[in-house]
């Protein structure tokens, strides 16, 4: 991307190139006793032009694992490239699928490895680990992470992560019974969260792409939010 | 008092004040960040028909990337028959149209007539000219008067133009509809309302013929908003 | 003519997001891009403007016009910020009312009409053509050789009009269609050249 500073027509004229772009997304995921959820709205953008009203954000790593990748997409198709490449070296090498939190680590290195030319990403990685509990891990564009049970990150991530806080954390209630989030509410939680962001952030919006994990395997489903 | 070197509060005697703009600068030096205005990034239009003019424009404010008000009024009144559509700076579009509406008030009530478009025009570009560009609103004035229906557009730095197919005096526009040209206004604002991120929610319309105004606010509704799915109503006392 | 929508012209709202996060014609600073020219006739002159206003790359307007009236019979052809050029029009333009009013006449118009090329400055120089804007630059050859002394009007209209179109094909600023007026003793005839009916040249 290229930006001219022209302060006036007469006076000295400084170009710069910046390698990163912004192109919005928003990316939710819970962890569940025995199931992890994972959201990303479809919406590419750019500056106040919409690319493409559908790129889910979401990308299939193993038959347990999804990662959530938003930010710069061209970082985005690199960074997930680099790591199915690497899966499918780990299979060949072990026979197996890789655990959740084993790519969470992979992740986190590989982030690393571009400390000082970052990938422009912000990922979250839903699966479930060894013991087949749901687990969620987060990540920060240079490789810190950390295992949480619920995060949003992304273009409406301020917006999204207090909403979390209050209803799966029962962060500020008091005299009520923490009830741990059952697996046939976390669709309508989700679908309502999105709803709540794309009436607020200009970036969310036109569809959202929702994948619920389980030991059966990965289930998939669409749908619409506003898409002004 | 939030004044530096003394200054009390002294009662506003017209224009702006700069009082401020030395001390600013020393602060935004000093690394403060200044505020920022809330802009209408905003799709606004007009159409002239058979027997009058219709503005259109949606009801986005933006702060920044977030929306900072779902369904503000763009299109703003200046006289009985005359309207004014803006966008630019929120505050610089609503302050300039209820100065002219003012100003146009008192004209009419000084000369006994209806106001026209052109003198809302002239005053508008005369006052946005001196302020060079400073003032960012960008409007489009529309009404009906003895001239019949009339539309122009106005641009920061003052300069005006009578919309082309007014100028053009296009007989397929002046054959359309009071519904067509309703539709051709809903359509374009929609357009940009989904294509503009500056731009969304809901599309309002101010049809003026020479009998009177109507203003629909909403006239359509772009976007259906989600319907919730959970419930979440507080017991008594859980938010202390 | 540049119409310039100076939404973001505020440095402080430059600040809210980067500058390529707009599209160049919502920031784009003042830009003149025009081709006018007028030329005397025994007992008249004739003036000719393309129709273009820009805002950077985006054309705010195609059929604009901008041969203005000052009087009854004196015109002016504008080129550079829209906005500027309306405002002296206007001055001016109430001035001369003023005074034909005080003078009870309309100002002179001696029987030799004038063409008065006035740049920037406020030089002021008797021609018997004039062109401007930056278009001309374009045609200053062609005139120079296709220019004779005592035409008729119609010799004037065509070449005013193939002046123009010449400039407007070469020039990215200047477009549109072609307006044409001629002004002698009977009055004003006003004249359009609409788009697809300009004259075209060789266009390799």
């Amino acid at each position: 991307m290229q930006g001219i500073d022209t302060l006036s027509a007469a006076g000295p004229v400084q170009h710069y190139f910046s390698p990163y772009t912004f192109n919005g997304g928003t990316i939710l995921a819970i962890a569940g006793e025995d199931f992890s959820v994972i959201a990303t709205d479809t919406r590419l953008s750019q500056g106040f032009s919409i690319h493409t009203r559908y790129s889910p954000k979401s990308y299939q790593l193993t038959n347990s694992t999804v990662l959530g990748c938003a930010g710069f997409h061209g970082d985005c198709l690199t960074l997930t490239k680099v790591i199915k490449a690497r899966l499918q070296m780990y299979e060949h090498e072990h026979g197996s699928e890789m655990s959740c939190p084993a790519i969470a680590q992979m992740l986190s290195t590989e982030l690393y490895y571009r400390r000082f030319f970052p990938y422009y990403t912000y990922n979250i990685l839903a699966g479930l680990d060894s013991e087949g509990k749901g687990c969620v891990y987060s990540f920060d564009p240079v490789g810190s992470y950390e295992r949480e049970t619920y995060r949003a990150c992304g273009s409406a991530s301020s917006l999204l992560q207090p909403l979390l806080d209050n209803q799966i954390g029962f962060k500020n209630q008091q005299g009520v019974t923490e009830v741990p989030l059952r697996k046939n509410k976390a669709p309508f939680l989700v679908e309502d969260m999105f709803n709540a962001a794309a009436e607020r952030d200009i970036y969310t919006g036109d569809k959202v792409f929702f994948s619920l994990i389980t030991i059966d395997g990965i289930s998939e489903q669409v749908f619409p939010i506003r898409k002004d | 008092m939030a004044a530096v070197g003394g200054t009390l509060a002294q009662e506003h005697c017209g224009g702006f004040s700069f009082e401020n703009c030395k001390r600013n600068a020393i602060l935004e030096k000093m690394g403060a960040k200044l505020p920022t205005a809330r802009k209408t990034g905003t799709t606004i239009c007009g159409v002239v028909f058979k027997d009058g003019v219709i503005l259109g424009a949606d009801t986005r404010a933006t702060e920044d990337t977030i929306v900072a008000d779902k369904n503000c009024s763009k299109i703003h009144y200046i006289a009985p028959n005359i309207y004014c559509c803006g966008a630019g700076t929120a505050a610089d579009t609503e302050y300039v149209t209820q100065l002219i509406s003012s100003n146009i008030g008192l004209h009419s009530l000084s000369t006994g007539r209806q106001a026209r478009i052109v003198t809302a025009l002239r005053m508008l570009k005369q006052l946005l000219f001196r302020y060079q560009g400073y003032i960012s609103a960008a409007l489009v004035l529309g009404g009906v008067d003895l001239n019949g229906p009339t539309l122009h557009t106005v641009y920061p730095h003052g300069s005006t133009d009578k919309l082309p197919y007014v100028t053009m005096g296009s007989g397929s526009l002046a054959a359309m509809s009071l519904e067509e040209a309703k539709k051709l206004v809903r359509d374009a604002i929609a357009a940009g309302i989904f294509n503009d991120l500056g731009s969304g929610s809901n599309i309002d319309l101010c049809v003026i013929t020479k009998e009177g105004t109507e203003y629909l606010r909403p006239y359509d509704v772009a976007n259906e908003k989600g319907v919730r799915r959970g419930r979440y109503s507080y017991k008594r006392g859980t938010t202390g | 003519m540049a119409a310039v929508h100076g939404l973001l012209s505020h440095p402080q709202q430059n600040k809210m997001m980067a500058s390529s996060d707009y599209p160049d014609w919502m920031t784009a600073e003042h830009k003149t891009g025009t081709t006018i020219m007028a030329v005397e006739f025994n007992g008249g002159v004739v003036i000719g403007a393309d129709s273009r206003t820009t805002t950077g790359a985006y054309i705010a307007n195609r059929v604009t016009d901008k041969l203005t009236p000052v009087t009854e019979k004196v015109f002016c052809c504008r080129s550079g910020s829209a906005a500027a050029t309306q405002a002296i029009a206007d001055v001016a333009k109430y001035q001369l009312n003023f005074l034909s009013i005080e003078m009870g006449e309309q100002p002179l118009v001696k029987t030799v009409a004038n063409v008065f090329s006035i740049p920037l400055g406020g030089m002021c120089v008797r021609q018997p053509f004039a062109i401007g804007g930056s278009g001309s630059t374009y045609i200053y050859g062609h005139c120079d050789a296709t220019f004779k002394g005592n035409m008729t009007k119609e010799e004037c209209f065509s070449f005013v009009s193939n002046a123009v179109a010449l400039a407007m094909a070469r020039d990215g600023s200047s477009g549109g269609i072609i307006r044409l007026a001629a002004i002698d003793e009977t009055g004003i005839e006003r004249r359009v050249i609409l788009g697809n009916e300009l004259p075209t040249f060789y266009e390799g």
